[in-house]
């Protein structure tokens, strides 16, 4: 009974084991391929730029002394991926995203952290003080900040931030989502400026505010205003050179976003928010969704890239919002998306990464397909990849097509067991065909892994059958290597009853010895009938009775 | 259970010398890196500490195969099995023996960064948590290798002890690298210490005498 009891639990153990040693293995596999393919990427493939920006009054854009347009530009540096150790450590350092210190400068020893046990922020820096004498006085000082005031001593007064999050520039703005509302902090004034709480059924759910920005390590955007050539006037003063193009305007810098803060909702929609009011004052506009592999949803939300950015606008001739540039680098970091949205928020350009080749005409190839065939050596990284997804267990590559988009973009990258970043996987994200389109192309895409699952199942199966498993426990190990593969097979050759078989004589097959039928014929062991011989071995030499036998003397 | 604990200590003191030496090593490396003001220096220790760390991806699937391939070949638990000793009591003792030799490496270091942390980092909430999630994954790292060393030693071939445990460790040794010190590694070395030691459990107890 112990070892019926015991066989799956030893079953089960082994196969957790083979699972994880055989995924490691197979992931940097993987790895390697996809850092093949992405660092061969075409340079073309990896940059995006939009000529004339689009933000810049057309009396300046087309001023007739404008040599070189105003221009938005945006480039993915995807190198190798973030492994978790580096993520790890990147994400506990001051500014990372599970770090509670949102600003450390080591020199000075100027901090800015969220204290949890006391629900504060705690502001450290190097206050000015001019005296009456004119010389300047610098000394440390140290704020705590609640949603009821700043103070120099923390105190139960000042309340409690539960989940604050917090934007730091030149000013200090902060949402809490507890209580609901935005604040605006003067440090110098010592004052705090509550927002209006948002309704209960508002929809706004704020994650980031200000500088709206992750995983800069993928991408960069950069804007550059339109040129002149330099007038004489500053040549021979020697303000410029002749070879140099001074900007006709220079962004505004102080207040790059002008009259407003920018606030990234969850959803991927940024809002504008009123610095004085706190108060939302419409849509800037959303975060661009890439062209995918498989084209994927239109609106795509932070957790689905792999990195974003967005530079808003303000000139420094009316200091107003003028509108923002938003790039986005997708999922699998194969593909990237520029777009414009004026001061309305009214997307008026958009560009995507893409490869131009020229057969016989020229053609543009989205950079999502191109890094998959179109860099040198890259088919073969391709069906690398392919080869080693199709080796991974029937099962969770199914898990991975329902489930994949409920992973986030960079941690897919480090998946182990289930892979948001699969050719399955993207096809589960296709909007392009209806579920039943969708789901036979995934079928196809994990035919060999079907086969080989196939495959694998029969050997098993002929196996236990020449090793006398029940019909139950056949069927449960064929279900169990169709459903994980060659995981399943390694499992199975592991816990296999290791008993040497003997012949059948009924039926001449190999049989168990342990078991009382033969598990091929049913036979029960042929055991010779223990008849006592007729002969007998004397001591000495047999005597013949002349007489009657004594029974039948008896009898008489 | 402690006669059996010091007995297993006893016979396997030379991986307990080693994990104390070794951790005395990384600890004057840690305290030389705190104090050592040139941050060019840094490569140096970092090239020490690999052959320490290197060791140690041997030493204790090393420590784990040694104790279950002794038994193996020695017929120790047969032995002991005349005596009033059950062969889960031997079982358990071993293991412990096994989490003893991880902690006189581990604790000694983790105690010198839990003190030196705050002498050398601000007095914020910097790194929050930071040693104690490094110590928990450098732990289970460190036993889930020990418990392939115990899953590989149980074998009467020298090849597979001596190899099975090493090839396996190095194998598994990486996912610290591919998933960090977080919560996901120290979910996915539990549950492969918990399988490791059922599918050693089952193979100890089921073998014949």
């Amino acid at each position: 009974m112990k070892s019926l009891i015991h066989y799956p639990v030893k079953v089960f153990a082994t196969g957790f084991v083979v699972l994880t040693l055989l995924s490691i293995p197979l992931f940097w596999f993987r790895f390697w391929c996809q850092t093949s393919l992405v660092v061969r990427m075409p340079s073309e493939a990896r940059d995006v730029s939009i000529t004339p920006s689009g933000l810049v009054p057309p009396e300046l854009e087309n001023d007739p002394n404008v040599v070189n347009r105003s221009r938005v530009s945006a480039r993915m540096i995807v190198g190798p991926f973030f492994l978790g150790i580096a993520d790890y450590f990147l994400a506990r350092f001051p500014g990372g995203r599970h770090s509670n210190i949102y600003y450390y400068d080591k020199k000075d020893e100027d901090w800015m952290y969220f204290d949890e046990e006391t629900g504060q922020i705690v502001c450290r820096y190097t206050g000015v003080q001019r005296m009456p004498d004119k010389t300047i006085l610098k000394k440390k000082v140290q704020l705590y900040v609640g949603p009821e005031g700043i103070s120099e001593s923390p105190g139960k007064n000042l309340g409690r931030f539960t989940s604050p999050v917090v934007s730091i520039s030149l000013w200090l703005t902060l949402y809490d989502k507890k209580l609901r509302r935005f604040f605006y902090f003067d440090l110098d004034e010592r004052t705090v400026v509550k927002g209006p709480q948002l309704p209960k059924d508002d929809t706004h759910k704020p994650i980031d505010i200000g500088i709206l920005r992750k995983g800069y390590e993928f991408e960069s955007l950069n804007w550059s205003p339109p040129q002149v050539r330099a007038s004489e006037e500053d040549i021979k003063e020697r303000r410029s050179s002749s070879y140099e193009l001074p900007p006709i305007v220079r962004r505004y810098y102080r207040y790059p976003s002008g009259q407003y803060l920018l606030v990234l909702d969850e959803s991927g929609r940024i809002d504008l928010l009123d610095r004085e009011t706190l108060e939302f004052a419409g849509t800037a506009g959303w975060l661009p969704a890439p062209k995918t592999f498989f084209p994927s949803k239109e609106v795509v939300t932070p957790k689905d890239l792999l990195s974003y950015d967005v530079l808003p606008l303000a000139l420094d001739t009316d200091q107003k919002y003028r509108g923002m540039f938003a790039v986005s680098v997708s999922r699998e970091g194969t593909a990237m998306a520029l777009a414009v949205f004026d001061e309305k928020g009214v997307q008026i350009k958009t560009e995507h990464t893409k490869l131009r080749k020229y057969r016989g005409r020229s053609a543009d190839v989205d950079s999502s397909k191109a890094v998959f065939f179109e860099a040198p050596w890259a088919p073969v990284s391709t069906i690398g990849i392919y080869l080693a997804e199709n080796l991974h267990p029937l099962l969770l590559s199914l898990v991975s097509y329902f489930t994949a988009d409920s992973f986030e973009a960079a941690a897919g990258h480090r998946a182990l067991f289930i892979l948001p970043n699969s050719f399955v996987a993207m096809k589960g994200r296709d909007v392009s065909e209806n579920t039943a389109e969708r789901i036979i192309t995934a079928l196809l895409l994990m035919l060999p892994s079907i086969i080989l699952a196939i495959l694998l199942a029969w050997r098993v199966n002929i196996d236990a059958t020449t090793v006398g498993l029940s019909e139950n426990a056949r069927l449960c190990w064929m279900i169990g290597t169709i459903a994980f593969g060659l995981t399943a097979y390694i499992t199975y050759r592991l816990t296999r009853p290791k008993i040497t078989l003997v012949t059948c004589q009924n039926c001449g097959n190999l049989r168990r010895p342990d078991m009382n039928r033969c598990h091929r014929c049913g036979s029960k062991w042929h055991i010779p009938e223990l008849t006592p011989p007729a002969w007998r071995v004397l001591g000495r030499s047999e005597q013949v009775y002349e007489g009657l036998p004594a029974e039948e003397a008896e009898a008489e | 259970m402690f006669t059996l604990i010091k007995k297993e200590i006893e016979d396997h003191i030379a991986y307990f010398i080693g994990a104390a030496v070794l951790s005395a090593i990384l600890i004057a490396l840690l305290i030389s890196a705190m104090y050592q003001p040139e941050p060019r220096d840094m490569p140096v220790f970092i090239g020490l500490s690999i052959p320490v760390i290197v060791i140690l991806i041997v030493g204790f699937p090393a420590m784990g195969s040694t104790q279950m391939y002794t038994d193996r070949t020695r017929k120790i638990s047969t032995l002991l099995s005349t005596l009033p000793v059950s062969r889960r009591q031997i079982l358990c003792a071993r293991i412990i023996t096994g989490i003893l030799a991880i902690l006189t490496l581990l604790l000694p270091l983790t105690i010198t960064m839990v003190i030196l942390f705050p002498l050398f980092t601000p007095p914020i909430q910097m790194y929050l948590g930071l040693v104690w999630e490094i110590f928990a994954a450098a732990f289970l790292m460190a036993f889930a290798c020990y418990c392939l060393g115990l899953l590989t030693g149980w074998n009467s071939s020298k090849i597979i002890p001596t190899l099975g445990g090493l090839v396996l460790t190095s194998i598994l040794l990486p996912l610290i690298f591919v998933k960090g010190f977080g919560l996901h590694t120290v979910v996915i070395l539990l549950l492969f210490i918990i399988a490791s030691l059922m599918r050693t459990w089952h193979t100890f107890m089921s073998t014949s005498l």
